[in-house]
C-alpha cells in the first residue's frame, strides 16, 4: 500500500510540472480538434499528430500522446452526439441515445454527462492501473516465450469474437495481418521475405503507414461514396451541467459502466471495444422502462461513455506490463515509444520509474483537462462540425501526408498510405472489417519471435504449448471462446448486440 | 447513407452465386495467398526446432488461401450481400493528391527521371487541389483559398515552431529574398505572402456568385 502512494506521488510530481501540464493540455486540445472531425477516429488522429511530439523528451512526448488519445476519444463522442456520425466502433453506442438527446435540445446535458462520467471512469481507471501495474509486471517476469505466444493467440481469438460480421472473414483478416507482418528482413536469418527486392520494404511495412492508410485514407474514400447527409443538431445546445435528476439517473450507470469498461479493457485483443456495448445492454436490461432507450435516455450515454473511457485507459495495462499492445491505438503508442528509445514492457517500470508513473499520473491529469476544455469549447466544436465535408477532407488529406512524411522523411511512405488506403477501401467494399487485420499485424512479429524461441527451448516440440500449465490455460480459454462464438444461439445474441 | 443500396438491395441474385460479395472476397484472399506462396518459393522453411524464414509466411499463406476457399464455397450455399457499386472518382483523385504530394515534397527519382523537390509550399496545395476533386461538389475557388490558407499554417507549425525536418520550399526561392535573410525568415515571409493572397482571393471573388450559392447553408440542415 505504501508503495502505491509513493509511486503515485512520484508520478504526480512529474505530471504536475508546468511543462508537462502544458503538454497534456495541448495534447488534449489538438486531439479533440482532430478527433472531432467526422470520419477521423483515434487511430488516424494519433498517426497524424505523432510527428508533433518528436521534438520533446520521452516523458513529455508520452504525456502529450496520451492527451491526444483521450482528446481523440472524447472528440469522437462529441461527433457521435452532435452529428450522429460515430468516429469509431466504441462511440456507436453513444450515438444511439446521445444524438436523440441532442435532438430534444439536451445536447449540452449529454456532452456534460459524457464528460463527467468519463472523468470519473478515468480517475478509477488510473487508480486501477497504478494498483495493478506492479503485480502484473511481476507476473510478466514468469512469462516465458511459450506463455507469451499463447497469450497473443488468445488476444487474437478475442479480436475475432469481438469483430462484427462473419467470423470466417475476421479470421481471414487476422491471418492476413500476421502475414503482412512477416514482410521484410527475417530477424533470425537476415533473409529478405516478400519484399519484391524493394529496399524500402526491407525493414517491413511501417505500422503507422498501414494504420493511416487503412483508417485514415480509406475512411475518406468511403465517406466520399455517400452523398453527404450530415445531421448536425439545429437545436440549441442547452445547459451543459446536468441537474439533480440527471445525476440521480446516471450515477449508477456511471459506476457500473466504469467497472465493466475497466475490467474488459485489461483483456488483450481489444476488449475495450466491448465495454460500451456491454454497458448499454446492461442498462437497458436493468431499466424499469427499457423503451426509453434509443429515444434519449441519459443512462444510455452515461454508462457506455464511462465504460468507453475506463476501457480506453485500462488497455494501457497489457502494454505497460507485458509489452503486448491490445489494440491498434496501443500499437501506435509502441511505435511512438520506440521512436523515443523506450521498449514497452515490464522493464519500463523498473528502469524508468519517473516515466512510467509520470505517464500514469498524467492520465488522470488528461481526464481533468478534457473536462475543463471540452465543456466551454463545445460551441467551437459545433462550428467545426458545420464545415462541409468537401472542404474538410482535402485538409485531412494534407495533414495525413505531412504527418506520415515527417515520421521517416520517405516519399514512398506517403505513396503507401494511398496504396493501403485503396486496399482498405476494397476490404470495406468486400465486407471485411480492417480492425482485426491491424491487430494481427501488430502482434505478428512478436508472435513469430516468441514462437521461435519457444520451439527452440522445447527442441521443436509443439506439445510445449499444452504441457506448460499457464500456456495451456490461455489456449483453453481461447478455444472455449471460439467454440462459444460459433454456437448458433450465441451467434444470434452476438449479432443482436452489434446491431442494436 | 443508404442511397447506394437501392439497386442491389432486396432482390436476391439469381444463379448459383448467392453471395457475390463473398465470391469477390474469397478470390482476393486466394490470390493473396498464391502471391505470398510464390514470393516465398525460394526461401528455406527449416524445421520446427530451427524455423527458417519461410516457415511462418508459408503456413499463414496456406491458411489465408483456405479461408478464401471456404468463403468462396459459402458464397454458393448461403445468401449474402451483393457487391456494392464502385465509384472510382473518390479513390482516383485521393490517390492522385497523395502521389502528387509524395513526388514534389522532395526530389524523387525513379530510373532516369527525377522530380524537382518543391517542398511543402507546392506539395501541400497540390494535394489539396487534386485530392479535393474527389467529390463532384468540388469548387476550384474554395480549394484554392483552402490551400493558400492551410499551407502557410502548416509551414509555420511544422517547419518553424516544431522544427520538423520537412522540406518547406525549393532552394531557388531564397534567391528572391534579400541574401542576408535566414531560412526561417524566408519561410515566415512566404507564409505571410500566401496568407495575404488567400485573403485577396477570398475578397476578390466573394461578390461574384453571391445569391446562387450559400456556402454556410450547403448541407441544407445548418
Amino acid at each position: 500500500m505504501g508503495d502505491f502512494f509513493s509511486n503515485l506521488s512520484l508520478g504526480f510530481g512529474v505530471a504536475l510540472t508546468l511543462q508537462n501540464l502544458g503538454l497534456a493540455f495541448l495534447g488534449c486540445l489538438v486531439g479533440t480538434l482532430i478527433g472531432v472531425l467526422p470520419g477521423v477516429g483515434p487511430i488516424a488522429t494519433i498517426a497524424m499528430l505523432l510527428p508533433i511530439t518528436f521534438g520533446l523528451d520521452p516523458t513529455g512526448a508520452l504525456i502529450m500522446l496520451a492527451g491526444i488519445y483521450y482528446g481523440a476519444q472524447y472528440g469522437g463522442s462529441t461527433t457521435a452526439i452532435l452529428v450522429n456520425i460515430p468516429g469509431e466502433a466504441t462511440s456507436v453506442v453513444t450515438a444511439l441515445d446521445g444524438h436523440q438527446m441532442a435532438r430534444q435540445g439536451r445536447a449540452g446535458v449529454a456532452l456534460g454527462i459524457a464528460a463527467i462520467g468519463s472523468f470519473f471512469a478515468g480517475t478509477v481507471a488510473t487508480l486501477v492501473i497504478a494498483a495493478l501495474g506492479a503485480p502484473l509486471t511481476k507476473l510478466a517476469l514468469i512469462f516465458g516465450p511459450t506463455e507469451y505466444f499463447s497469450l497473443m493467440v488468445m488476444g487474437l481469438v478475442f479480436a475475432v469474437v469481438l469483430a462484427r460480421g462473419s467470423i470466417l472473414k475476421a479470421i481471414a483478416m487476422i491471418l492476413v495481418g500476421v502475414l503482412l507482418s512477416t514482410v521484410g528482413t527475417d530477424l533470425e536469418t537476415g533473409e529478405e521475405r516478400m519484399t519484391f527486392g524493394l529496399p524500402f520494404l526491407a525493414d517491413g511495412i511501417d505500422f503507422a503507414v498501414l494504420a493511416m492508410g487503412i483508417f485514415g485514407i480509406a475512411e475518406i474514400m468511403r465517406n466520399l461514396d455517400h452523398t453527404e447527409t450530415r445531421d448536425v443538431v439545429r437545436q440549441a445546445i442547452g445547459r451543459l451541467l446536468p441537474n439533480r435528476d440527471d445525476f440521480k439517473q446516471s450515477y449508477k450507470p456511471v459506476l457500473r459502466g466504469t467497472f465493466i469498461g475497466a475490467a474488459l479493457g485489461i483483456l488483450p485483443g481489444n476488449g475495450a471495444v466491448l465495454g460500451p456495448f456491454a454497458s448499454y445492454t446492461l442498462e437497458k436490461k436493468l431499466a424499469k422502462d427499457s423503451s426509453r432507450f434509443g429515444r434519449g435516455a441519459i443512462e444510455g450515454v452515461a454508462g457506455p461513455e464511462s465504460a468507453n473511457n475506463a476501457g480506453a485507459q485500462t488497455s494501457f495495462i497489457p502494454l505497460l506490463t507485458l509489452g503486448i499492445p491490445p489494440n491498434a491505438v496501443m500499437a501506435l503508442m509502441v511505435g511512438a515509444m520506440t521512436i523515443h528509445g523506450i521498449i514497452p514492457g515490464p522493464q519500463v517500470m523498473t528502469k524508468n520509474p519517473t516515466l512510467f508513473w509520470g505517464m500514469i499520473a498524467s492520465m488522470w491529469v488528461g481526464n481533468l483537462m478534457l473536462l475543463i476544455i471540452n465543456l466551454p469549447l463545445v460551441g467551437m466544436w459545433v462550428r467545426l462540425l458545420k464545415v462541409p465535408y468537401r472542404l474538410l477532407f482535402p485538409a485531412i488529406l494534407m495533414f495525413c501526408c505531412i504527418g506520415i512524411y515527417s515520421i521517416n522523411s520517405l516519399p514512398t511512405d506517403v505513396m503507401f498510405i494511398g496504396f493501403f488506403g485503396f486496399i482498405g477501401y476494397m476490404l470495406i467494399k468486400f465486407g471485411f472489417e480492417p480492425a482485426p487485420m491491424l491487430l494481427g499485424f501488430v502482434l505478428g512479429r512478436l508472435m513469430e519471435e516468441n514462437l521461435r524461441r519457444a520451439l527452440i527451448i522445447s527442441r521443436g516440440s509443439l506439445e510445449t504449448f499444452i504441457e506448460r500449465p499457464v500456456s495451456a490455460g490461455l489456449l483453453a480459454v481461447a478455444a472455449i471462446l471460439l467454440v462459444i462464438a460459433l454456437l448458433p444461439s450465441i451467434r444470434k445474441g452476438r449479432d443482436e448486440v452489434f446491431t442494436e | 447513407m443508404s442511397t447506394l443500396h437501392e439497386g442491389a438491395g432486396p432482390d436476391r441474385p439469381d444463379g448459383p452465386v448467392r453471395a457475390p460479395q463473398n465470391v469477390a472476397g474469397g478470390l482476393v484472399l486466394v490470390a493473396l495467398a498464391a502471391l505470398a506462396l510464390w514470393l516465398t518459393r525460394d526461401l528455406d522453411q527449416g524445421t520446427l526446432n530451427a524455423m527458417g524464414p519461410a516457415m511462418l509466411p508459408r503456413w499463414l499463406a496456406i491458411a489465408v488461401g483456405l479461408s478464401g476457399l471456404a468463403l468462396l464455397a459459402s458464397a454458393f450455399i448461403k445468401h449474402g450481400d451483393a457487391l456494392e457499386r464502385w465509384n472510382l472518382r473518390g479513390p482516383v483523385f485521393v490517390i492522385g493528391g497523395i502521389v502528387a504530394f509524395a513526388l514534389t515534397i522532395r526530389p524523387f527519382s525513379f530510373g532516369a527521371l527525377t522530380t524537382p523537390g518543391l517542398g511543402m509550399l507546392f506539395a501541400g496545395p497540390l494535394a489539396i487541389i487534386i485530392g479535393g476533386y474527389a467529390t463532384n461538389e468540388a469548387r476550384l475557388r474554395d480549394l484554392v483559398i483552402l490551400s493558400l490558407s492551410l499551407t502557410p499554417f502548416c509551414m509555420i507549425l511544422f517547419g518553424d515552431l516544431l522544427n520538423l525536418p520537412i522540406p518547406v520550399f525549393p532552394q531557388a526561392l531564397t534567391g528572391l529574398f534579400p541574401s542576408n535573410w535566414s531560412q526561417k525568415e524566408v519561410l515566415r515571409a512566404t507564409a505571410a505572402i500566401m496568407a495575404v493572397v488567400a485573403v485577396i482571393v477570398f475578397l476578390a471573388t466573394r461578390g461574384r456568385r453571391r445569391g446562387s450559392i450559400d456556402v454556410a447553408d450547403h448541407s441544407g440542415r445548418i
